[in-house]
């Protein structure tokens, strides 16, 4: 009899199961979501990434090794973010326009789990795109990597930073507008005026140094550290720079996360 | 007496066309005008942010390599207003659904044609020219000007915005249109022959080249804008006026179709 009481209460909403099973159907919920997108987010990973190492190998006359690394290990990075800071604000901006927002938060799931499936979402495309544009690099240009293991802390914080502060800047603003303004600039910032695919002292000096305290820079330079031999400098003051943003997009995606209407 | 009926105004004739013409600028200045603040800003962000970000990517150059990449700072500054903003004006139009209205005003068709073309042809000037410039204080090149710019820039703009015109009227789904532009920013920035020597790019790309407009549009403005870069300007000047007339006939067909 007991047994028949226990199977008519709801399942409890709390724990560790609960979390967990949460989050794979948030997983899931997110895969069928973008089914129709994620064709299309391929290619532009590919473009983005490939496209990068290609194009600008079209338009440099002498390409010499260390340039072709700094290409390529840009291209890498560029994979990491863009689905995280551009694409991924894109999406919520246009989930708040049509007003299917408030439904996704309305949803019976922790909201810890729904942000933890897109960050596994977004990890699961950009990795795959990282190692096109590597291999990209490999076969147009002969590049030697020399990969060491701080490759897993490197592309782990680069992702970690990258989607979360696109997760910030997506919910933390309230108008879809001024976030797909926001994002189309970083675009950008991000290709263009930050040194992620080229030295950084092809920048004027006082870009440079706005470039030192902004997340893109840090990235490519740990992960140009995780995957090269000797062209990367200064990597202990890129990883603090990339930590602090790390933990500054944590704070306010949490703190958005938590807030009720 | 009786009042003589009150007679429609005759709609045929060159004064009718001059006069229809006159409305549609007017009617599209007054409908694009916060998209036309919009497309002068994004015009000199593209124009100019390449000329700094081509230099970021590339370091040290040559003077000639510099040079290059002036003079080709306006053909890429007239790109993204006749082949990315004009396909989208009328791509707004269309999701809008205010397409069939435009068609149905009481104006020669091919005067609201005339229309877009002067209007983004003049629009797409003085951003060409704050690009040009922006460029030219950011390297240490010498230009050449010579009176061919003007024309150059003119036949430039005017074979980009009607082939905008005519490939966003003859595709029905606006949103093929809106990746094909996407598509088209990406090669002029990075897949094209306009910054750098088309001998740079492996033959077959570059016999590509020699076909789309890109390159051709380079070729004119370099030509007026220095000496010795450009061999022969004329395949190119013949080029751009096969593309504008193509693009016209096409605009026509497509304009003059009825449902």
């Amino acid at each position: 009899m007991t047994v028949a009481n226990a199977a008519a209460l709801p399942a409890k909403r709390a724990g560790v199961g609960h979390w967990m099973s949460s989050y794979r159907a948030m997983l899931r919920w997110q895969l069928t979501d973008m089914r129709l997108l994620l064709p299309m987010t391929v290619l532009v990973q590919l473009l983005s990434g490939v496209g990068l190492v290609i194009g600008f190998g079209l338009l440099i006359p002498e390409m010499t090794q260390r340039l072709a690394l700094y290409l390529s290990t840009g291209a890498v990075v560029v994979s990491l973010v863009i689905v995280g800071v551009i694409m991924g604000p894109q999406l919520i901006a246009q989930q708040k326009a049509s007003g299917s927002y408030d439904f996704m938060w309305s949803l019976p799931v922790p909201r810890s789990s729904a942000s933890a499936a897109w960050v596994t979402l977004n990890a699961s495309i950009a990795i795959p795109g990282m190692l096109g544009a590597l291999v990209a690099a490999i076969l147009r240009y002969d590049v030697a990597f020399d990969v060491t293991l701080m490759v897993v802390p490197a592309v782990g914080l680069t992702l970690l930073t990258g989607t979360l502060l696109g997760y910030a800047l997506a919910h933390g603003i309230p108008k879809p507008d001024i976030t797909q303004l926001i994002s189309q600039l970083l675009i950008f910032v991000i290709f263009g005026f930050s040194p992620v695919s080229y030295p950084i002292e092809n920048l004027p000096g006082w870009l440079a140094t706005v470039n030192e305290y902004l997340p893109f820079y840090p990235m490519a330079n740990v992960v140009r550290d995780s995957l090269t031999d000797g062209i990367a400098t200064n990597v202990g003051r890129s990883y603090l720079v990339l930590s602090i943003w790390a933990v500054l997009a944590s704070v306010i995606s949490a703190a958005v996360l938590r807030r009720r209407k | 007496m009786i009042a003589r009926p009150h007679t429609p105004v005759v709609r045929s004739g060159i004064s009718y066309w001059v006069d229809s013409y006159r409305t549609m600028v007017r009617f599209e200045l007054i409908n694009l005008r916060t998209f036309l603040a919009v497309a002068l800003v994004i015009q000199v962000m593209t124009g100019a942010g390449m000329a700094y970000l081509y230099g970021f990517y590339m370091g040290d150059m040559p003077v000639t390599a510099q040079l290059f990449i002036v003079t080709g700072i306006p053909a890429l500054a007239l790109v993204p207003i006749g082949l990315v903003m004009v396909p989208g004006s009328i791509m707004l139009h269309k999701i809008r659904d205010t397409y069939d209205f435009i068609w149905s005003l009481p104006v020669p068709r091919m005067t609201s044609a005339a229309a877009t073309f002067t209007v983004f042809t003049g629009l797409a000037l003085p951003g060409t020219l704050i690009a040009l410039l922006v460029a030219d204080v950011y390297y240490d090149v010498t230009l050449q000007w010579s009176w061919l710019f003007v024309p150059a820039v003119l036949l430039t703009s005017l074979m980009a915005t009607s082939v905008g015109f005519a490939v966003a009227h003859a595709i029905p789904e606006p949103r093929y249109t809106n990746l094909l532009t996407n598509i088209v920013m990406f090669m002029a920035i990075l897949f094209a022959p306009i910054v750098v020597p088309i001998a740079q790019f492996p033959e077959w790309w570059a016999s590509v080249h020699r076909v789309l407009p890109f390159y051709h549009m380079a070729q004119v403005i370099r030509d007026s804008l220095s000496d010795g870069l450009v061999e022969s300007a004329g395949a190119s000047w013949a080029m751009l006026s096969v593309w504008t007339v193509v693009a016209w006939l096409l605009a026509g067909w497509v304009v003059g179709r009825r449902k």
